[in-house]
């Protein structure tokens, strides 16, 4: 009996980890004003896991591999003339849950496995789950470092990326497919529907505290984690939806935040008034 | 450098045809732009000035002619050139600090999978003094003004030390400070051998930092030294006939 047989310490690690691969994932998806497109690509992966579950391969391959067919489209209409990615995202990912349901219901007995999907369940990942968890946080994490200041300068400025001969496609579709693979991990300890709030709720919280960078990611990551450990051990105590849990916690965080930072910014317009006087240089004619 | 190097073409404009897929926007633009100095890009609003600037990017292709930037086409050119984009078209909540955006200039010469050197830090830092805003430096990108903005957008510019640096309309709703932090940011540049394009409606601004003028309404109205190109009549021309006035050496476009 190891460690790691205990469900509430798999449950534990694998929050942790998907905490801090959503907290540093997210701050990407704030900037570059993205959420809209990690909550559609869960119901866009779907078509992924109706093929999987007729071949009898791992759904979460499945869905991953079909999410980077979804990002591959959403990169490529998004380049036509007067179209951007919420346009893109709405059609690639609306025709591809279209897809699944058309397949769904061509085919019986698939409800068990799709209620797992969309609901998931933290609690029962197993051991290699959480290895591929493990390496997929890795990955990403070694990935946005490498390539952190060419992505800054594809989100803050797309065509002075292009004009210094950055490839801004392949750019965007790496951040698409880092999302992407963000949103697979994650699905199974929080499900389709409530794996957005891992990937948004940590990281908007965390623009509410600082503007700097640098600070973002890791204070993203803290709120990420504990949000996510907050989720299991309430589910654990008082045997609710550990996704749920996991959910709400990220949304009193940003509430929270978002409170403070109100109350702050009063005090400070309140301290402002007087300094804020300036004396013209030069009198209007 | 000698002299002969100084004198070098930076720019060549060669019966320069532009198109954004069919549509033709610039047609049969000739000229030519040396080391050291700057022409203003002079014409009414869609005129094609700032297709004109992504072209000599290598961002809209030349469909005829051709356009040669330092001696090599456009896309070979890029490690050499800079572009200021107008500051307002830049996310004004995006998480960056203003130095954090200067030193996106020493991006490509830093490189792929690298991070900067204290000496791309001292260029940062300097580019940033010689715009005056070494005091903002931790503030947040979109805390500045909006001259402010597009003078760190110079910064990041001059952090990439260009020998032909490109700037869309820079001094729009630009205050008196900002407009002199970036003139004299701009001749500095020139002084050290750049050559600038700039594109504006300020005619003042042709005359006052420009060595020569090209005047562009989707065909060329006059390309040569600023005193020669910019008179009422060839204005007259490249505005489509709208009021013009003349007041001293200063020549003012109505627009109607
Ligand atoms: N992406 C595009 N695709 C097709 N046509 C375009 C595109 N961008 C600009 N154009 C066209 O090219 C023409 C020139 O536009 P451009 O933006 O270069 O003008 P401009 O001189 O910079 O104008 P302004 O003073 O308003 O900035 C316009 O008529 C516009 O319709
Ligand atoms: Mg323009």
């Amino acid at each position: 009996m190891t460690w790691l047989d205990s469900t509430v310490h798999r449950a534990m690690i694998e929050a942790a980890l998907v905490g801090v691969l959503g907290g540093v994932v997210g701050v990407f998806v704030i900037a570059r004003r993205l959420p809209f497109f990690t909550m559609a690509l869960t119901h866009g992966t779907f078509p992924g896991i109706v093929v999987a579950a007729l071949l009898g391969v791992d759904l979460y391959l499945g869905g991953g591999v079909f999410g980077l067919l979804v990002v591959l489209a959403v990169v490529v209409f998004s380049r036509a003339r007067g179209q951007d990615f919420t346009a893109a995202t709405g059609i690639a990912l609306s025709g591809g849950f279209a897809l699944g349901v058309v397949l769904v219901s061509a085919q019986d007995g698939f409800s068990k496995d799709l209620t797992a999907y969309t609901v998931g369940d933290v609690l029962a990942v197993s051991t290699s789950d959480l290895v591929i968890t493990a390496v997929v946080a890795v990955v990403v994490l070694v990935v946005m470092a490498a390539l952190g200041k060419e992505l800054l300068l594809v989100a803050f400025d797309r065509e002075g990326a292009a004009a210094v001969g950055l490839p801004t496609a392949v750019l965007d579709f790496a951040l698409l497919a880092i999302i992407e693979v963000t949103v697979v991990a994650t699905v199974p300890a929080l499900g389709a529907i409530l794996t957005v709030a891992l990937l948004v709720g940590p990281a908007a919280t965390a623009r509410l505290i600082t503007d700097r960078l640098a600070l973002l990611f890791p204070i993203a990551a803290a709120v990420g984690v504990s949000c996510a450990l907050a989720g299991v051990w309430v589910s654990t105590q008082w045997n609710i939806a550990a996704g749920a849990s996991i959910a709400l916690f990220c949304g009193s965080a940003f509430g929270a935040a978002f409170v403070a930072s109100v109350v702050r910014g009063r005090l400070r317009s309140t301290v402002d008034v007087p300094v804020a006087v300036t004396v013209p240089e030069e009198a209007p004619a | 450098m000698t002299q002969q190097q100084d004198r070098t073409a930076a720019l060549v404009l060669e019966q320069a045809s532009v198109a954004y897929g069919h549509v033709p926007v610039l047609e049969e633009l000739h000229g030519t732009v040396r080391s050291g100095e700057a022409v203003a890009l002079i014409g009414p609003n869609g005129a094609g000035k700032s297709t004109l600037i992504k072209a000599i990017l290598g961002l809209v292709p030349t469909v005829r002619g051709r356009i040669e930037v330092l001696g090599v086409t456009p896309a070979q050119a890029r490690r050499d050139v800079a572009y200021v984009p107008q500051a307002d078209t830049l996310d004004p909540d995006f998480p960056v600090s203003v130095e954090q955006v200067v030193m996106m200039g020493r991006y490509r010469k830093i490189g792929w999978l690298r991070r900067p050197s204290a000496a791309d830090r001292a260029l940062a830092a300097e580019a940033l003094e010689r715009v005056g805003l070494s005091d903002r430096a931790k503030n947040r990108f979109g805390t500045l003004s909006g001259g402010q903005r597009q003078r760190v957008l110079l910064a990041r510019a001059i952090a990439a030390q260009p020998r032909l640096l490109l700037l869309d309309e820079p001094f729009n709703g630009v205050d008196a400070v900002s407009q002199h932090a970036l003139l004299e940011a701009i001749a500095l540049l020139k002084q050290q051998g750049a050559a600038v394009v700039v594109s504006t409606h300020d005619l003042a601004i042709a005359h006052l930092a420009c060595d020569e003028v090209c005047l562009l309404n989707r065909h060329q109205f006059g390309f040569g030294p600023t005193d020669e190109v910019l008179t009422p009549e060839r204005l007259r021309a490249t505005y489509g006939g709208h009021a013009l006035e003349l007041r001293g050496d200063r020549v003012i476009v109505t627009q109607t």
